[in-house]
């Protein structure tokens, strides 16, 4: 396998799945964020409509005491005028005080409603006219005037104080009764914006914390089959370094072999040739080795040593250059015996031969040539000259 | 590990077979002459002899013949430079020495007779 099958390494796993995690941890903290303050901004509000419902309860309730207050500050009047005892007295002061106080706490709980401020000023009058009425009355009676006082309570019969507290009040009632019940769907509206908002938010963080899982568990997943290709390349390498080291081994072995046999090759060679010429120079009959030309291709020592030549002087010229055939004295024989030899494949031997020296001097000797065989075919010859003084 | 004597006068023809043998995981003890030859099997005696036929003190199958009245079944093969007739071979060497290789033999066949009579 070369390097460029190895499976990429998936490199780009992390950065940007991290990257798309904090982004998304960010917007689930920022949504938090919105719904805790939509949230905490709701429930101020709900409360400040529940401080106001029940304030408009109280003034509902108060309303309704007001009322009864103007009653019971009529009805002492009424039983003062006829009994004059301090006791009714008593009894009529505490009635007045009551309505004062009455009046006073419906001030105060209406003190943010403007549009009750006209109302609130006429049950004034009305209670501060009865206020005087009772004074009046008190001091007609004391003064034994019972016409007079007969007049002011004709008077303030005829005036129809009651009726019209009475009328106020329900008018202040109604009033109070429609706010409250606009208010109400107020806060219902508003505890319901606050439940959406909120459901919504966690909805919405759910979603994202589940999207934030699932790239967290394929990030994981990445990771995972990035480490699992990793081993697989490092195994795989680690096969192929062993291969290779393996190959590499077989190849050096077998390169030092090739390496021995051809050192051994050589030396058998060399030998094998040294041999040879070991043999043919230890011959002391003069050895020439010919061309099918009759040319001399090789020599042995004792021809140097007899005739007085080098080697470089004699290799290459004839042989008939350096031995005559034939006896002495006699004419050379007219056809080449030698080339017929060669040419036939055949022995030639001759007892009578001539071997010249350097200085032109014969040396008789005997003459044999023996076809040089190649398979079957004759490429030359060698030629023995031994020396007749040796008496062979 | 077998303990292989190689005995030939040249050293280039011992420093070769020594090589090769000592990588295919033999001993080996080499040997220049008859006399040292004969004093390595009577110090460390061989399990395989490998010898030339000349050497320069003695001729190599008289050698042999004194290490075989030491060592009758020490396997001997006799690696010359001298080429015999296969008659010769069957006639006359066989008889003298286990088996019979000219130096002209590649050395994966002198390997695998040494693997063979070692074995």
């Amino acid at each position: 396998m070369s390097p460029a099958d190895t499976p990429p390494f998936p490199t780009a796993v992390s950065d940007p799945i991290i990257r798309r995690i904090v982004a998304l941890f960010a917007t689930v903290a920022a949504i938090l964020v919105v719904v805790a303050a939509v949230a905490l901004r709701n429930i101020s509000r709900a409360t400040a409509s529940n401080d106001w419902v029940n304030q408009t309860h109280a003034a509902i309730l108060e309303l309704g005491s007001l009322r009864g207050s103007f009653l019971a500050s009529d009805a002492a009047l009424r039983t003062l005028l006829v009994t004059g005892s301090e006791q009714d007295e008593a009894a009529c002061r505490e009635a007045m005080s009551n309505l004062s106080e009455n009046l006073e706490v419906l001030r105060a709980l209406l003190r943010t409603d403007r549009a009750s401020a006209p109302a609130l000023e006429r049950l004034d009058a009305l209670s501060e006219g009865r206020s005087k009425l009772t004074r009046d009355a008190l001091a007609a009676r004391r003064g034994g005037k019972p016409e007079a006082i007969r007049s002011l309570v004709l008077a303030d019969t005829a005036a129809g104080v009651t009726s019209e507290v009475r009328r106020i009040v329900e008018k202040l009632k109604t009033e109070q009764m429609a706010l409250l019940a606009a208010r109400d769907s107020e806060a219902y509206l508003q505890a319901q914006t606050t439940r959406w908002t909120v459901g919504t938010g966690v909805a919405l963080n759910f979603l994202l914390l589940g999207l934030a899982g699932w790239l967290v568990r394929d990030d994981v997943r990445a990771r995972r089959r990035a480490a699992e290709v990793l081993r697989e390349a490092n195994e795989q390498l680690e096969t192929r370094v062993q291969e290779r080291t393996a190959e590499l081994a077989k190849a050096n072995e077998v390169l030092r072999a090739e390496n021995l046999e051809r050192a051994w090759g050589a030396q058998a060679l060399e030998h094998q040739l040294r041999y040879n010429e070991l043999i043919v120079n230890s011959i002391s009959d003069l050895v020439f080795v010919l061309t099918k030309a009759q040319n001399i291709s090789r020599l042995n020592p004792a021809v140097t040593h007899l005739t007085g030549f080098e080697t470089k002087e004699l290799v290459n010229r004839p042989l008939q250059s350096l031995v005559r055939l034939g006896g002495a004295g006699r004419p050379a024989v007219s056809a080449d015996p030698l080339a017929q030899a060669l040419r036939e494949g055949r022995e030639y031997r001759e007892a009578d031969a001539f071997v010249k020296n350097r200085a032109g001097a014969e040396t008789p000797v005997s003459f044999m040539l023996f076809p040089l065989r190649d398979r079957d075919r004759v490429v030359g010859g060698v030629v023995i000259l031994r020396t007749r003084e040796k008496g062979v | 590990m077998k303990h292989i004597l190689i005995v030939d006068d040249e050293a280039p023809i011992r420093e070769i077979l020594s090589q090769m043998l000592t990588q295919s995981g033999f001993r080996v003890t080499e040997a220049p002459s008859a006399l040292q030859a004969l004093g390595v099997v009577d110090s460390d005696p061989p399990d395989l002899l490998i010898s030339d036929l000349q050497l320069e003190d003695s001729d190599g199958l008289a050698m042999i013949s004194k290490i075989r009245a030491k060592l009758p079944t020490l396997p001997v093969i006799l690696l010359t430079g001298i080429l015999f007739d296969e008659e010769v071979v069957r006639d006359s060497i066989s008889k003298l020495v286990t088996a019979y290789l000219p130096k002209t033999a590649p050395l994966s066949r002198v390997l695998g007779e040494v693997r063979r009579l070692t074995a």
